[in-house]
């Protein structure tokens, strides 16, 4: 990490950027996992520094992109209860975690070994044990990978779910379309530094600097160049509205 | 995983099994010829091939960890054994005596050179080109994996571990602090380690088969080892160093 100065703010915002360009180390950072060795990381105006991971957990949820590395319960709900059991007290977290079960559709699997789940299922399993914490800020690392179609659009109600709410979603990603189609602002990072930041259109238009950060913009921007299209549409609405003018 | 040291020298570049031929010699003639010259002559060529292979500051860590069991050696042989009669110096009410200084001395030359001959074979020798040597004399290439395989897992394991930390950690568990956090957060941290290891287990065994580990024919080797000249004679050496100090212990 060099130089990033960010104000993540209210809107939703993706990091997008070749592996170890350091988009997942500043989700640790902003998680405080890890403490910057220069500089400072203020989460509702506290210092990530002078707090703990575990304490910082009621503020800020982070989803880990392999869910093998967190389940340990028996049951899909203890599993997803374990969060909120230690930051609220049993009943809140119980109605919490039957909430958050919901939200990802896996509240009738509540009894189920999170192991006989499917890959994309327990991913969604890690998502809402995180959700259950309800905190201000969620964080996904690499929602999108592993994911079936099913299971991507569940993730979509869930963003929107949680915008609706006013919480703050933060998101590393390689899928550039989900990405364009669901976050108000792009960061493109390279080298432990911020290339661009601003919202999908302004950034995915920049071919120069996504090129020198090695990302490829949304597949239907690339349909659109390969039209001949002079406008740059970062969604599939966006392009065929342009499609059906141009006819 | 391993202590190995990378560094250009003759004794990196001699066959692995010269090595164990000489730990073999370095372990027996102090045992079998049971004087202090003996053991301090074995030692004293065992740390010049250290030096050799340029490793000799590695070694010293080892020793370290072993001073406080060899002072200890020397205070309880040097008042307490049966034989002492001369007395050598006192301190206080502690009285040391040469008989069991001397038979100390004897041990610790002992302990100093075996670890010494250890490490010639630890520490110049990848652990790699150890397992590949005892293949080609026989060794069955299963248990070859296994010892490979037992050198990765570890760091990999670690690297796993690290991962779960965090992934609990940012749940509200509390990996550090009191030991009674550390307690309970034992179990949220095991058990996706051991899940893992399990179905990283049948995926490795399945990506094996594919690759006909079990076949029967006779394998060949990727990286072919370099003979060096001096591996036989070194191992003729070694095996005469026995034998003269079996003659010596039998004539003498």
């Amino acid at each position: 990490m060099n130089d990033v100065s960010l104000d993540l703010g209210g809107e939703s915002t993706a990091f997008i950027g070749q592996n170890g360009a350091g988009k997942s180390t500043l989700m640790k950072l902003l998680k405080g996992l890890l403490v910057p060795e220069r500089g400072d990381i203020l989460i509702n105006g506290k210092n990530t520094k002078d707090t703990s991971a575990a304490k910082l957990a009621g503020e800020i949820g982070l989803i880990f992109q392999n869910p093998n590395e967190q389940i340990f319960k028996h049951k899909v709900f203890d599993e997803v209860a374990f969060g909120p059991r230690r930051i609220m007290d049993a009943r809140e977290a119980e109605a919490r975690t039957a909430a958050a079960l919901r939200t990802v559709g896996l509240f009738h699997k509540k009894d189920v070994n999170p192991y006989d789940l499917s890959l994309s299922e327990r991913k969604l399993v890690a998502a809402a044990s995180v959700l259950a914490m309800d905190t201000d800020i969620v964080i996904f690392d690499e929602p999108t990978m592993g994911q079936d179609e099913k299971g991507i659009r569940t993730l979509k109600a869930i963003l929107e779910d949680l915008k609706g709410q006013g919480k703050l979603v933060l998101a590393v990603l390689h899928d550039m379309a989900f990405a364009a189609e669901c976050f108000e602002r792009i960061v493109v990072m390279a080298h432990g530094e911020i290339l661009l930041d601003g919202p999908p259109e302004a950034v995915f238009a920049n071919e120069e600097a996504l090129k020198k950060a090695g990302v490829e913009p949304p597949p239907v921007m690339q349909l659109a160049i390969r039209c001949g299209f002079t406008e740059r549409p970062v969604t599939k609405e966006s392009f065929l509205r342009l499609y059906y003018e141009r006819r | 995983m391993s202590l190995y040291v990378d560094r250009p020298s003759v004794i990196h570049r001699l066959d692995p099994l010269t090595k164990l031929c000489y730990i073999a010699a370095a372990v027996t003639v102090p045992f079998i010829c049971p004087v202090k010259s003996v053991a301090l002559l074995v030692a004293a060529v065992t740390y010049i091939l250290l030096a050799a292979g340029r490793v000799v500051t590695k070694v010293l860590p080892l020793l370290g960890f072993v001073a406080p069991v060899l002072l200890s050696i020397f205070i309880i042989q040097g008042m307490f054994m049966p034989d002492n009669h001369a007395l050598v110096f006192r301190i206080g009410p502690l009285y040391f005596y040469k008989e069991g200084l001397s038979y100390a001395a004897l041990l610790s030359l002992r302990v100093i050179g075996i670890l010494g001959a250890f490490s010639l074979l630890v520490l110049t020798t990848k652990p790699s080109d150890l397992i590949q040597a005892l293949m080609e004399k026989g060794l069955p290439p299963e248990i070859g994996y296994v010892l490979n395989a037992v050198l990765q897992i570890i760091p990999q394991m670690a690297n796993a571990l690290q991962r779960i930390t965090d992934a609990q950690r940012a749940r509200g568990l509390e990996t550090d602090g009191r030991l009674l956090d550390r307690i309970k957060a034992f179990f949220p941290l095991i058990g996706p380690v051991v899940m893992n290891a399990f179905v990283e287990t049948k995926d490795r065994a399945m990506a094996l088969e594919v690759r006909a580990f079990n076949s029967k024919t006779k394998r060949t080797f990727l990286h072919v080892r370099k003979k060096h000249p001096a591996d036989v004679a070194l191992r003729i050496m070694c095996l005469a160093a026995i034998i003269l100090a079996v003659v010596w212990r039998l004539v003498g």
